[in-house]
């Protein structure tokens, strides 16, 4: 057998090349078809002769409908591309109608919380009949404006891609490929002269097998790169040409989700949004919106600055959901799905080289979150549509896509957007967290109301900068020789330790009721249908095994949305399992070993892979 | 009024099969209920005699028959043209058969000739005041459905292991042979032979109590980080030797032997269970090292008790599924099951 | 062989099987609960038969290969994405109903009267290829009836191999029971084989091989038929999930020796 370094590849000529179909994709794929489809100019191809132009985007996932989010969005630029948009037309789509923020009580007294927040849960609890105290939370009665996403929509991500993805594939101008991994880019130049194509048929070493079919090279005038924020591209480009002078990539987040039937005597009605801080600890952030048909989109944010090595995202999502202020909602509901997804919270300062020779970045990878507004989709989908603005421009004046050419059709667009200036606001409106979180809070508030002139905070740092150790973690409540101990059996017995130690932390046990509350694995498997295809290497790589065999905190174990990566015998290196990973990349940003060679990056490399999460719901 | 026929084929032996006598209680059990209604029975094959005698005291008004050599292979054009002169000839509303390989094949282009409809996997039939209703599945086992059409004839295919064995007495039939016309040449298609499964024939025992189900898991990496394939093929082989069982394997498994990665060597799509294989019907089931979820579970449906081996107390496979399930390694456990059942 | 084979495979849509499935009662009949919104894939079974077609195709010169699907013409448009880079073929697209509970009778003649008007297909070379049964109706019952309206009598049901001799003939293998197979020769096309799994793995995805079949899947999405395929006759009187929940007794904190003669003691009751 060749090896796959060594191997011919076949090559497909395109003209545009987008990798992964998301929001961001949408927009582009929107803004450009209905222009081709408008005929006026007329685009011929230049890659296949006396052909209309050759446009295709390459999806990781199976179907185009498995992305994850709960989307409660203004959506300005989704309106702009569908001024007529009914929501009526996308499946659980609606409009936003009463909005809350609600500030969660430790009802259990388990969570971590500083001797601030005890002090002003104390006062709230004292404050109880003066002040909108109910099932241990506070309804705050002001929502501030940046956060607030009047007229807007509530959207599932999946449905609402699906819904794109029709139209674009119904226009016949464009094609858009899912189960098409996408491995790198092909670096030219100095540029991108295209993609490859994953390779088939090899074994989860990655060795050839009989069935094995070399990725195809994919050759593109324009490669668009949209594949979010743990995209195998995105992350390529930024190894090899660096992030802009000052940007950083440090700041992440798990975000962890279920779509839930509501209980019948549920009172909530469509268009509810509810956010929630304080619990299960303090930084983790809480969402439930209340879609059409008696159904919600629900879950938690687990960031990247949480002080804590304790990351079993699930089990918090469950104890989120047991808060007496949630559980009414929730009590006698059934599960529909469940997914996770990293989200790339650095936002605008963690912005990569938008343009070069050849390609162009939209979306979550190019920095157009927005984390003071909580908001990224419908960023991601106005970057998709400025790119094609200019795309046309270019394509119209016969102007080839350099990074001089792209800087001045697409960068200057953006740079002139809102997604630009809301995005600057936001710029440091988090970097309070690093010092807690009430000053967190303090921070993000400032950063509001002042439009980003004033913060709190100092610069992000990396995991392994802040996040302690187990036994430092729980000094003083279980002794380190206790974590040894609890390590031992859980790794004997296959059990995850992070849950076993919330356990002995004083979290009670979670009463499984076969609907809501199921096992991690259920909620995998009845939730998130998750599943990979035979035929492709691992994708998720311990690079410097010694690394891993010296790792204390172990966060990617730890961390895993899918119980995929697991301690392995003893010490050495972790496991890992294809068909358990949602590919949601969080342990890609978790890993608290520096790579050799590139202090920013970790060990562990995460490529592209197939299957993954198969609800269409999320 | 419903002119019920009981419509089947005979075995190489001249006999009939377990499915096709189950599906004669059934269709006896339907004329029993349906006030006015009137039973036939119709056979076809290389020889009847047997069949006819054998079923004699079941109570219908009249035996029909096709015989001749040219009926006696399992061939659609002769089996339909048999199947398709004795409905004409029985003048049948309601025809009840077994979901033989052999039925499943022939009866859906009976029904379109003779303008009538077809229902398979039907699980049970009952009398819906003068006509009838039945009992289907949809989905692949996941929907079940009671429907009443009004199409007639209307032909119903009964799956197999759900009614008692016909044992009434036997007697002496004469059934009134059919004419055949069969087409020019019927016999474009010749039956060469029987083949067993590539899969070692022994591990598939559609008769037996026990299903042993075998999950991924005999494959993954076990506690010490290396795979035990040789091991678990040994254990599995004789498990499945020492208790007679049948084996299934997940869904995740047989794909895995079609990967060509470590496999257990014996494990093949026909040995399949659940959505997308079988619902095979035994008396007992024992699953070791699935995980899996509800459409795969399916697998199980017809499995009357169930017990589930698994690491995971909360497996899948085992949780509101299994009556017990063993929270242990399934190589030790089947190692002493093994001794055990030999000793 | 002096002229190929031309092989005609009948599959469509089903909700991808790793879905949850629940009834509904719609405004004609049964359907499934979010039905349009679930996830569709290539029927298993027929999928089986369009890889066996394909690679028939490829190995038998002068032949070609036509996809029939009957299925609301959106989610085919999206599933074709799915398959179109897996093997070589020629698109007949029909737009209806392509849920369980339509009527198998009704969706055998849409699709025979819509296999005899593809153009340039010689019914003397006729492979018609389906799955044994679809995941949907999951009834096993089309394919023959398919066959029967285009005069097709030599039928073979759950067929795992089918090989081309070098005298005409066909050699074809039909599971029967107890795991066996029914071993038979056909003397050559017309023939209908409707799919077990078969002997081939899914294909890789191919993204030129998807370029070149969507160059005609488009235009055959386009002019795609309506086709009214309902359950006329039919009267559900109920659907529903069969309840299989169980009280597990978890054994967990006993010895191996103690199972396992708790096992052995139920194996032999």
């Amino acid at each position: 057998m060749e090896n796959p370094a060594h191997v011919e590849r076949q090559v497909l000529p395109v003209d545009i090349a987008c990798v992964g179909f998301g929001p961001a994709t949408g927009g582009f794929l929107s803004t450009l078809s209905r222009a081709l489809a408008d005929g006026d100019p007329a685009f011929e191809s230049r890659a296949v002769p006396g052909m209309p132009l050759q446009v295709v985007c390459y999806e990781r996932a199976d179907d185009i409908s498995f992305g994850v989010s709960g989307v409660a969005t203004r959506a300005h630029g989704i309106r702009e591309s569908f001024p007529d948009l009914d929501p009526a037309q996308i499946p659980m789509a609606h409009p936003v109608g009463h909005e809350k923020l609600v500030y969660l009580l430790d009802p259990l007294g388990t969570s971590r919380r500083s001797a601030t927040l005890r002090g002003l849960d104390r006062t709230l609890r004292a404050l109880r009949r003066i002040l909108p105290l109910h099932d241990e939370a506070l309804e705050l009665p002001w929502i501030p404006g940046f956060m607030r996403k009047e007229n807007g929509l509530l959207l599932s991500l999946g449905q609402f891609n699906a819904w794109v993805g029709a139209q674009l594939m119904g226009s016949g101008q464009v094609q858009v490929w899912p189960g098409m991994p996408v491995s790198e880019p092909l670096l030219e130049e100095g540029g991108v002269a295209g993609v490859r194509l994953v390779d088939q048929g090899l074994d989860a070493a990655g060795k050839p097998e009989s069935g094995y079919m070399p990725g195809m090279d994919i050759r593109a005038a324009l490669t668009v790169i949209g594949d979010g924020p743990v995209g195998a591209v995105g992350q390529r480009l930024d190894e090899h040409f660096g992030l802009p002078e000052g940007n950083l990539q440090r700041d992440w987040a798990v975000g962890m989700k279920m779509v839930v039937d509501l209980p019948e005597a549920c009172v909530l009605p469509a268009g509810t949004v509810l956010h929630t801080i304080g619990y299960p600890e303090p930084e983790i952030f809480g969402f439930l919106y209340v879609y059409p048909n008696n159904t919600a989109s629900l879950g938690i944010f687990l960031p990247s600055w949480l002080h804590s090595p304790v990351r079993a995202s699930y089990r918090y999502l469950q104890h989120w959901m047991q808060h007496p202020y949630v559980w009414q909602h929730l009590d006698g509901g059934t599960m529909r799905s469940w997914g996770a997804k990293t989200l790339q919270e650095s936002g605008r300062r963690g912005e990569p080289h938008l343009v070069g020779d050849g390609y162009a970045r939209i979306g979550e990878g190019s920095g157009s979150t927005n984390v003071l507004t909580g908001s990224g989709v419908d960023e991601a989908w106005t970057t998709g549509t400025l790119l094609a603005e200019g795309v046309l421009e270019l394509l119209a004046q016969k102007r080839p896509f350099t990074r001089e050419n792209l800087e001045a059709a697409y960068v200057q667009r953006r740079r002139q957007s809102w997604v630009e200036k809301e995005g600057r606001v936001a710029e440091h409106a988090r970097d309070g967290f690093q010092l807690g979180f009430v000053r967190g809070l303090l921070g993000m508030g400032l950063a509001g109301l002042t439009r980003g002139r004033l913060h709190l905070g100092g610069r992000p740092r990396r995991a392994r900068e802040h996040v302690p150790t187990l036994a430092e973690y729980y000094r003083g409540r279980i002794p380190a020789a206790e974590i040894e101990s609890i390590r031992e059996t859980c790794a004997s017995s296959g059990t995850p330790l992070h849950e076993a130690l919330m356990e002995r932390a004083g979290w009670p046990p979670v009463r499984y009721d076969g609907k809501l509350l199921v096992s991690h694995q259920d909620a995998l498997l009845l939730g998130g249908k998750v599943q990979a295809p035979p035929g492709y290497a691992n994708h998720v790589i311990f690079l410097d095994p010694s690394l891993c065999e010296g790792c204390q905190q172990r966060l990617c174990v730890g961390v895993c949305s899918g119980q995929a990566i697991t301690p392995g015998d003893g010490c050495g290196v972790p496991q890992f399992d294809r068909e358990k990973c949602v590919h949601c990349g969080a342990c890609l940003w978790s890993c608290t070993q520096a790579r050799e060679g590139d202090p920013e990056r970790g060990n562990i490399a995460f490529r592209a892979g197939a299957g993954g999460l198969h609800s269409a719901e999320n | 009024m419903e002119r019920i026929l009981y419509l089947t084929h005979t075995e190489a032996d001249g006999g009939l099969s377990k499915v096709a006598l189950e599906t004669l209680t059934s269709a006896v059990e339907l004329s029993r209920q349906l006030s006015g209604s009137t039973l036939r029975l119709a056979l076809w094959g290389g020889a009847i005699q047997t069949a006819a005698d054998a079923v004699a005291g079941c109570g219908a008004e009249e035996t029909l028959g096709v015989t001749g050599e040219e009926f006696a292979d399992s061939r659609y054009a002769s089996d339909a043209a048999a199947a398709e002169a004795l409905v004409r000839a029985a003048d049948a509303t309601f025809v009840i058969a077994p979901a033989s390989a052999r039925l499943a094949r022939t009866l859906p282009g009976v029904a379109l000739r003779v303008g009538g409809r077809i229902d398979s996997h039907v699980v049970g039939m009952g009398a819906a005041g003068e006509g009838v209703q039945i009992q289907r599945w949809y989905y692949r086992q996941r929907m079940l459905a009671t429907m009443t059409r009004s199409q007639r004839p209307w032909f119903v295919l009964v799956d197999p292991g759900l009614f008692e064995t016909w044992n009434g007495e036997a007697g002496s039939a004469t059934p009134r042979l059919v004419e055949v016309d069969l087409p020019t040449p019927y016999d474009r298609t010749r039956v060469v032979g029987i083949e067993a499964a590539k899969s070692q024939a022994q591990t598939i025992r559609p008769d037996a109590d026990l299903l042993f189900v075998a999950g991924a898991g005999w494959t993954k990496k076990q506690a010490d980080g290396q795979t035990h394939v040789k091991d678990a093929e040994e254990l599995i082989l004789g498990f499945l030797d020492s208790a007679q069982a049948s084996l299934g394997g997940s869904k995740s498994m047989v794909e895995q032997s079609a990967e060509g990665e470590d496999v257990l060597s014996f494990m093949s799509h026909l040995n399949q269970v659940g959505q997308t294989g079988s619902t095979p019907r035994h008396a007992k089931g024992l699953a070791t090292c699935c995980h899996g979820e509800e459409p795969h579970v399916v697998g199980w449906r017809f499995i009357h008790e169930r017990r589930a081996i698994n690491t995971d107390p909360n497996c899948g496979w085992a949780q509101s599924k299994a009556d017990v399930l063993y929270v242990a390694d399934a190589f030790a456990l089947t190692a002493k099951v093994n001794e055990l059942l030999r000793g | 062989m002096s002229q190929g084979f031309h092989l005609v495979v009948c599959g469509s849509i089903v909700p991808d099987p790793l879905q949850t499935l629940e009834p509904i009662q719609g405004a004609e009949g049964p359907a499934l609960k979010n039905e349009m919104m679930l996830p569709a894939v290539l029927d298993p079974w027929a999928g089986h038969a369009l890889y066996e077609a394909a690679h028939l195709a490829a190995a038998t010169p002068d032949s070609k290969v036509w996809l029939v699907s009957l299925g609301p013409r959106a989610k085919l448009q999206q599933l074709m994405m799915t398959i179109a880079p897996k093997a070589a073929f020629e698109l007949v697209a029909l737009d209806g109903p392509a849920g369980g509970f339509t009527e198998a009778w009704e969706t055998a003649e849409a699709l025979a009267e819509c296999i005899k008007t593809i153009p340039g297909l010689d019914r003397s070379r006729l492979l018609l290829f389906g799955g044994c049964a679809s995941a949907s109706r999951d009834a096993g019952v089309t394919m023959q009836m398919v066959g029967e309206r285009l005069e097709i009598s030599d039928q073979f049901l759950a067929v795992d191999e089918l090989t081309p001799q070098e005298n005409g003939t066909i050699r074809i293998l039909e599971r029967i029971e107890a795991g066996r197979y029914q071993v038979s020769e056909c003397a050559g096309p017309p023939l209908v084989a409707a799919w077990a799994t078969g002997r081939l793995p899914e294909p890789p995805n191919n993204a030129q091989l998807g370029m070149q079949n969507m160059r005609s899947i488009m235009p055959a999405l386009q002019k795609a038929q309506p086709a009214r395929v309902g359950a006329e006759g039919v009267e559900f009187l109920e659907v529903e999930v069969p309840k299989q929940r169980r009280n597990t007794r978890v054994v967990e904190d006993a010895s191996v020796d103690e199972m396992a003669r708790e096992i052995v003691e139920w194996i032999r009751k």
